[in-house]
């Protein structure tokens, strides 16, 4: 056994999926990934800002080198223009997001899980971008390799979503219970033709190579374009290059798609939860079983898109209570939109983990309607 | 060519093209990275790889580029105007400070072109005299100078008139950053004659630093998982249900690594341990607390509400941590430090005179493991043997015998 965090966890994982370069600017609760970071990986570069850490992944990612970054919600918001543009580019990087309590500066060192929404709509024009988000540190394990894997496959920014709590908090834990990670293997263009940077087949992710190639002159553009990488307004060709950034992460979200469901049979309600509120959910649900209770456990590693299967697992529910740390309830609000249902409810809350018996007691609540 | 008639970028284009093919540099070794603006209708007329990005951050970008690319033989330039400089102006910075091999060329028409016209930073007072007369005592940020005084080896400014070709090559044989500020035309929104700008005061220079460029260092580097310490089960524990402890202290007390030390203890007992900390962002000042959860079943929910066991050695570990007290809480607490109501089977003892300020949390976690008997005091001190100065932690122990 050994004592250990998920954030060592998280970049070793990393590492040995393939990721090269980490590029960071320093923000609390995610110093630890820094850390690990500047330890581990072959480069790493101390950004001046968020934005620059943005930029330089995008250009790392261009000239063939896979980034990973790490921040919390401050920095995210300084980079959010920078992510649209790498996810317009079709540059494939890892973006961890250490969330911690809002709004604004809010409080660098308590937890939360704030920033859900922001990311459904962090791409302008409704464009979804790939959310991974571990709850126990075989997850931390697993789905940073995943995000580097989908990031290189579908050439797409991939946020890696966490709360202070999964990143610092150390655990016992037998190392052998992780399996050996899968390497990423970058795959290039080879082909005597005409290299078309934006063309793509059924797969819908273009191939890439990179800046600087001897032989193929590559076109790489931020700004709305055609196939061949030129800027174009709203042509036919440009439109369909647009929407195919969308469609490539949707449609081939069967390749990502990650929860975990414990049904029990004949149980009408369903607790649904993530990242560290899963924890509260496991023990809540354990509980309510040992008491006779029957009740059935969901948890989302694949947040968004939100995978089909989750509304069909939902659907077959009196009852589904979601467990959030915020104020409101982001992925309700993602699944249902914000107009209540007295069957679709939820435990939220800010400033402190949620507990157990809170909600033991929403259960008992709605089952009472 | 796609601008607007009599722009200066046009010269700037033939500037860039023309000094590359006099270099005989390969267009396939050359990456321009464009901003936004009117420089960014560049990419379709070169044949050499582009990439077009933000407005403003293009010095951002080519620096990821022109790193991750690594290589000498490839030639990264960027290009952006006034606007973008004023926008990303510590983009700039750091790549001279850095020192990064890339090239940027600056086109400074004194406008935002494609907005209306708008002033920038980089617009000369004598424009702004004309344009936003407010403004005209406000100096222009000169970028040669911030360049040159952050580290680049080349910054230099000249007019756009005559040939650019030699300027453009001695700016493109640069090692390190080099930059190259172009006074030019904006005949729509700014001067529309070279004799009118040659009439403000540019200032053509050219400023050197022998600064070595930026180098990348890359390293192997073993996994993370190599310095943890394998803990074997080597001693009982006594636990049935799962056990909250919280141990508050002073930052700088060794509240920390006490806790880490009784995890450490926990897991080679057999235990499933969780361990987490909390103190402010200062260092050395104000409060330490731990949080330690240990149970024979696999542990979920890592917040402690009502602790088991408190152990508190500080007055900034007990205002930290006082409401959180149960009834049927043990306190291990330091003489002197008062809760009303305390019971009396409270452990009480002056563990910061025994052991020290450094000492005091692990001594006060030693008495407790001793009365109570989770496990062996033997697996704290084993614990302690895998820490550097573990001398001092084992007396911090043994003082308690």
């Amino acid at each position: 056994m050994v004592l250990i965090d998920g954030s060592r966890v998280i970049i070793e994982s990393l590492v040995k999926t393939g990721a090269e370069v980490f590029i960071g600017y320093p923000i609390t609760p995610a110093n630890l990934l820094y850390a690990y970071g500047r330890q581990r990986f072959p480069m790493f570069i101390p950004a001046s800002d968020e934005i620059t850490a943005l930029q330089m992944a995008a250009g790392f990612a261009a000239s063939g080198k896979l980034p990973v970054t790490a921040t919390s919600f401050p920095g995210l918001a300084l980079m959010l223009e920078s992510i649209n543009m790498a996810y317009m580019m079709e540059m494939p990087m890892v973006i961890i997001l250490v969330q911690r309590m809002g709004p604004s500066t809010g409080s660098a060192t308590t937890g939360a899980q704030g920033d859900l929404l922001l990311l459904r709509g962090v791409i302008s024009g409704g464009n979804p971008i790939p959310v991974l988000c571990p709850s126990n540190l075989e997850d931390c394990w697993d789905l940073a390799s995943k995000s580097l894997h989908i990031a290189v496959e579908l050439r797409t920014p991939v946020v890696l979503l966490t709360s202070k709590e999964m990143i610092m908090t150390n655990m016992s834990f037998n190392l052998a219970e992780f399996a050996p990670v899968k390497p990423v293997e970058k795959k290039y263009f080879q082909s005597d033709t005409t290299y078309k940077p934006y063309s793509a087949d059924e797969n819908m992710a273009p191939p890439f190579l990179p800046l600087g190639h001897d032989t193929h002159q590559v076109r790489i553009n931020s700004s709305t374009h055609d196939p061949e990488g030129f800027i174009k307004k709203n042509t036919p060709d440009a439109l369909a290059n647009t929407t195919r950034l969308k469609d490539k992460i949707e449609k081939r979200i069967a390749e990502y798609s990650e929860f975990q469901l414990d049904k029990q049979e004949n149980s009408d309600t369903i607790v649904v939860s993530y990242g560290i509120s899963a924890l509260a959910a496991y023990e809540a649900v354990k509980t309510m079983r040992s008491d006779g209770r029957s009740i059935s456990n969901l948890t989302l590693k694949t947040l968004l898109p939100v995978p089909p299967e989750i509304l069909k697992i939902l659907n077959q529910f009196d009852h589904i209570i979601f467990v959030e740390e915020n104020a409101s309830g982001l992925l309700r609000e993602i699944i249902y939109g914000q107009f209540r249902n007295e069957n679709i409810r939820g435990v939220y809350k800010i400033g402190d983990m949620i507990t157990p018996q809170e909600i033991i007691n929403e259960v008992f609540l709605c089952q009472q309607v | 060519m796609p601008f607007c008639p009599g722009c200066s970028y046009q010269m700037v284009i033939e500037g860039i093209a023309g000094s590359l093919q006099d270099m005989g540099i390969n267009p396939l070794d050359v990456i321009l990275v464009s901003d936004i603006g009117c420089c960014g209708l560049i990419d379709p007329l070169l044949s050499c790889h582009t990439i077009h990005g933000l407005h403003g951050r293009v010095t951002a970008l080519a620096m990821g580029v022109a790193i991750g690319l690594n290589n000498p033989h490839k030639k990264v330039i960027a290009i952006q105007g006034d606007g973008g400089v004023t926008i990303g102006l510590q983009h700039l910075m750091e790549a001279a400070r850095l020192n990064v091999n890339l090239s940027l060329i600056v086109q400074n028409n004194m406008v935002y072109g494609m907005t209306g016209g708008q002033i920038s930073g980089l617009s000369a007072c004598e424009f702004k005299a004309e344009k936003m007369p407010e403004e005209k005592n406000i100096p222009p940020y000169d970028i040669c100078e911030l360049a040159h005084k952050a580290g680049a080896s080349y910054s230099s400014r000249v007019v756009a008139q005559g040939d650019l070709n030699q300027k453009m090559a001695e700016v493109f044989g640069t090692k390190g950053f080099s930059l190259l500020e172009i006074w030019g035309l904006c005949p729509s929104y700014s001067y529309k004659k070279i004799k009118d700008i040659n009439k403000l005061p540019c200032n053509e220079r050219t400023l050197e630093n022998p600064n070595d460029p930026y180098y990348l260092h890359i390293k192997n580097s073993s996994s993370l998982f190599d310095e943890l310490s394998q803990i074997e089960n080597r001693f009982e524990s006594t636990l049935k249900e799962r056990l909250q402890v919280i141990i508050a202290g002073s930052a700088g007390g060794g509240v920390q690594l006490a806790a880490d030390i009784l995890a450490f203890a926990g897991i080679a007992s057999g235990l499933n341990t969780k361990k987490k900390g909390e103190y402010p962002v200062t260092v050395g000042t104000g409060f330490s607390v731990a949080e330690i959860i240990f149970s024979r079943n696999e542990i979920y929910y890592t917040r402690i509400d009502t602790p088991d066991v408190a152990i508190i050695v500080t007055q900034d570990g007990l205002d930290k941590i006082k409401n959180r007290i149960g009834k049927d809480t043990l306190l291990v607490i330091n003489d002197g430090l008062d809760i009303p109501g305390m019971s009396e089977s409270s452990l009480k003892a002056d563990f910061r005179k025994i052991s020290g300020k450094k000492g005091a949390a692990l001594s006060a976690i030693a008495l407790w493991l001793q009365q109570n008997e989770l496990f062996p005091v033997e697996a704290l001190k084993f614990a302690a043997k895998t820490k550097r100065s573990a001398d001092t932690l084992i007396e911090a122990i043994e003082n308690i015998n």
